[in-house]
């Protein structure tokens, strides 16, 4: 379920980061309320356990396939939502860093899908809510398996609106999400009855250990739901705002540039109707720009060929002198790059 | 340097499920000894130490550490005289660096920067692992983790060294670094060991612990020569003393 | 994924302590993140420049290219996978050329190629140059909330160690069941998923009598040597958002191939 940067767009990258902050912000204020320093060291050591976890592969029945644990509810369950959330997100950042497991602008996404959804909605409004303060075998078992399927559920429904929003994958959203729920309602079995096992093993051994987590940890109340509400606003508003501008001006980057230096007036909107007619009329002559063939001087401006061809949808988004010309360009600075990295590697051995 | 005697009487601790682990010990170090403190596994040589530094809370008997009576309120101020080497070194190293772990607790101590600089340069050079100063502790060595332990504890200038099972996965070059290094100490020492050799070169006097009381008490030499003494206890002589060559 | 048995490493090489600034490489890694992923979903040359990034820290650092290859590669397979959906969904042909028609689809999925190429590489190379514990520190003075950062500093310390427990734990189950490669039931998973639970819960227990005997009271302090020295890591971050920032506005490979034909 984690999602790679190449599959992201800058604005949903962005958007996710910032939500992602502000729980991050939120869960570490709520631990700062009821400081328990044994806590330190208890969080650290569960996020490498969670590490630890995951290299013991076990066979999942009538499949022949074999899955590790995920650990997030077990992480909810003994610690609580928020220094959960906190050991989840450094779990997240480590991966991606050192084992390519997912991207750095992707974190904001991966955490919010991975973390929040057991941490701030399985582990208060399900498992809480069915094992009570009263435990017992059934009720640890089917505490964690609904709230890992459940987690899990909203965990992949969320990398699909994401991926979808994002959109550099061709896959339509009801195909993804038909792909997506199925897979991860079965792993959201097993990765349940596994929580649960653990769970009930740790009950059975050291009683105190969940009771103490049970008690240090105060449900999130109402100021919970009010920061939901809060993230939730912000989050459609900063996507809203941010799909407009990308929507309206295809290529934000270029836009803000463009202003802030001064080459475009306000009345941008009517400045894209000139610019979209030119990209076509330059799509439909021959080799633009620096295509096979010269093209007439003082043709500076390049044509936002891909983005212009999103909007009007019925012509090519790609030109294909711009595609050959552009390939053989790629393979020519790919080149280049690579010559400088020698050239830097040996400046760099000799001198040492 | 005021006279630091440790006392430590009728001391019972009990853990949460039940066991009995001291039931009734009592002993004292005077100022500048290095006593050991051995026995088979589970009499009571961790849970002694812990309860020294009032990481477990005894239900009876006291402990007091030259004058101060351990206690609620006495408790931060003991833990800054006892330096405590924990038997796992990867416990007791767990900041970023070996620089952060040996100033941890200089840093706690609230001493402005250069001093812990000062404290942490120190130390790191008293057990020769000035060159580490800047690797992250899970890339050292047995041995090396050992040292920079010690370190991390004498860095915090304590009058009592606390030391359980300091030998324990060492290799023979690490453990002779060891004793030479514990021999070199003039802090009062209480060494918890089955390592009875180590204790025969660094403590002339041991205390032999069985079942939560102390059995023994005295001249290292003499409770070793103690054949039925040390197997009551479930200890064996030390090799040196059993005739092999060395 | 599993997460076999890898090493932590962080290679001390010229971007390392007394290197550059973490703050600035953080920075730049955004940058550079943002800039990938700002482009058009057919955009595959323009990418290209891109790729100066990673090569040059690569080279002037000591990272040794294989391994950064093999962890580049290991990310590979699922955004491929998912890249590959797009051929099959956009078959509208962009354009012929040497009897070859190329479909949209085959363009994006290139492009999404590459992208991933660059941006697995940029987090590689941010990992491998610099010390983990100088990056958590880059965090802290960049406004990362102080538990986390003191949280990523812990489970670092503590991975390989517990991921050797649970090795260890394998390797005693397969020697004791039957067949060469015995498989692990769900059950015995989660027995030996609880006892490692219950080592942990141990070691954090030595772990904070450890802190109490040096004093902790709740806070973690750590001395701070970071400083941004404004001629290096000052000329880092300049140097290469300028650089993306040309790149992303001007199309340099298109400019090279004209250069090239001599116009
Ligand atoms: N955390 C604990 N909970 C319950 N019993 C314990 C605990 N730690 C130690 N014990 C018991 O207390 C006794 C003394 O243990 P310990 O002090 O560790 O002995 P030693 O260090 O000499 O091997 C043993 O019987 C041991 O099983
Ligand atoms: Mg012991």
């Amino acid at each position: 379920m984690h999602m790679a940067d190449a599959l992201l767009s800058p604005a949903v990258g962005g958007t996710m980061l910032a939500v992602t902050a502000g729980l991050t912000a939120y869960s570490a204020r709520k631990l700062k309320e009821s400081p328990d320093e044994s806590r330190i060291p208890l969080m650290g050591v569960l996020g490498a356990f969670i590490f630890a976890a995951q290299m013991i592969n076990f066979s999942i029945p009538a499949t022949g396939s074999s899955g590790h644990l995920g650990g997030g509810m077990i992480l909810a369950i003994l610690l609580g939502p928020y220094a959960a959330f906190l050991v989840l997100a450094s779990v997240l950042v480590v991966q991606a860093l050192f084992f390519a497991d997912g991207g750095i602008l992707a974190l904001g996404c991966n955490i919010f899908n991975m973390a929040f959804f057991p941490c701030f909605v399985a582990y208060p409004f399900i498992y809480r809510k069915i094992v009570g303060d009263s435990p017992s075998r059934k009720k640890i078992l089917l505490g964690a398996i609904l709230s890992a399927v459940a987690g899990l559920q909203l965990g992949a429904f969320s990398v699909v609106l994401e991926t979808v929003a994002s959109g550099i994958s061709e896959l339509p959203f009801r195909t993804f999400l038909l792909l997506m729920q199925p897979i991860h309602l079965a792993i959201g079995i097993v990765e349940g009855i596994v929580t649960g096992a653990v769970v009930t093993f740790v009950w059975k051994a050291r009683p105190e250990v969940l009771e103490s987590a049970a008690q240090n940890t105060p449900l999130p109340g109402v100021s919970l739901r009010k920061v939901l509400a809060g993230l939730a606003v912000a989050a459609i508003f900063t996507g809203g705002a941010l799909s407009w501008f990308a929507s309206t001006y295809p290529d934000g980057l270029e836009w803000s540039m463009a202003k802030t230096a001064g080459t475009e007036e306000l009345e941008a909107p009517a400045e894209r109707v000139h610019t979209a007619l030119a990209a076509l009329q330059e799509k439909l002559a021959f080799l633009p720009d620096y295509g096979f063939r010269p093209s007439p001087a003082g043709k500076d401006s390049q044509p936002e060929v891909a983005a212009a061809g999103e909007n009007e949808g019925k012509w090519p988004a790609v030109d294909p002198a711009t595609t050959v010309s552009g390939l053989v360009g790629g393979a020519l600075t790919l080149t280049l790059a690579g010559g400088l990295g020698i050239l830097l590697r040996g400046a760099v051995s000799r001198r040492k | 340097m005021s006279h630091h005697f440790l006392e430590v009487r009728d001391l019972w601790v009990a853990y949460p499920d039940g066991t009995e682990a001291l039931r009734g010990l009592s002993f004292r170090l005077e100022h500048g000894e290095a006593v050991g403190l051995v026995g088979a596994n589970g009499a009571g040589k961790s849970t002694t130490l812990l309860a020294l530094a009032g990481l477990v809370i005894p239900c009876r008997g006291s402990v007091n550490l030259g004058g101060t009576v351990l206690s609620k309120q006495t408790v931060g101020e003991i833990r800054r005289r006892i330096g405590f080497l924990f038997q796992d070194p990867d416990d007791q190293l767990f900041m970023p660096t070996v620089f952060d772990d040996v100033a941890f607790g200089p840093l706690n101590q609230g001493l402005t920067a250069e001093e812990v600089e000062e404290r942490v340069r120190t130390a790191l050079e008293q057990v020769g692992a000035g060159h580490l100063a800047e690797r992250p502790a899970h890339r050292l060595s047995g041995g090396e983790k050992r040292s920079v332990a010690i370190a991390t504890v004498l860095s915090m200038m304590p009058d009592v060294l606390i030391m359980d099972e300091p030998s324990a996965s060492l290799d023979p070059r690490g453990r002779r670094l060891l004793i030479g290094l514990l021999k070199s100490f003039t802090h009062t020492r209480l060494v918890a060991t089955h390592d009875l050799d180590l204790v025969l070169e660094v403590c002339p006097r041991t205390i032999v612990l069985s079942g939560g009381r102390v059995e023994a008490d005295g001249e290292t030499a003499r409770i070793f020569q103690d054949r039925t003494l040390l197997e009551r206890c479930g200890l064996e002589p030390p090799l040196c003393l059993q005739g092999m060559p060395r | 994924m599993p997460t076999s048995g890898c090493r932590l490493d962080e290679n001390p090489g010229f971007f390392s302590r007394g290197g550059v600034d973490p703050r600035a490489k953080v920075f730049v890694t955004f940058a550079f993140l943002l800039v990938v992923t700002s482009f058009g979903k057919y955009e595959i040359s323009r990418l290209t420049p891109l790729f100066l990034y990673p090569v040059s820290i690569t080279a002037v650092s000591c990272v040794p290219v294989a391994k950064l290859l093999r962890r580049v590669l290991v990310a590979l397979p699922f955004v491929l996978f998912v890249g590959l959906f797009n051929p099959l969904f956009d078959r509208q042909i962009l354009f012929k050329a040497w009897g070859l028609s190329i479909s949209g689809g085959w363009i994006s999925f290139v492009s999404i190629t590459f992208r991933s190429l660059l941006a697995v590489a940029a987090a590689v190379v941010l990992a491998m140059t610099t010390p983990f514990d100088r990056l958590c520190l880059g965090l802290e003075k960049m406004g990362v909330p102080r538990v986390l950062v003191t949280q990523l500093q812990f489970l670092y310390r503590y991975l390989s160690l517990l991921q050797e427990e649970a090795v260890r734990m394998v390797r005693a189950h397969a020697l004791r069941a039957r067949g060469n490669r015995p498989k692990i039931r769900v059950s015995s998973a989660a027995s030996m998923i609880g006892f490692l639970l219950l080592r942990s819960l141990d070691r954090a227990t030595r772990i904070y009598r450890s802190m109490l005997v040096r004093g902790f009271d709740g806070e973690v302090r750590l001395m701070k040597p970071l400083r941004f020295a404004w001629s290096r890591d000052g000329i880092f971050v300049a140097f290469w958002t300028l650089y993306f920032l040309t790149v992303r506005f001007v199309d340099v490979p298109g400019r090279l191939f004209g250069w090239v034909l001599g116009r």
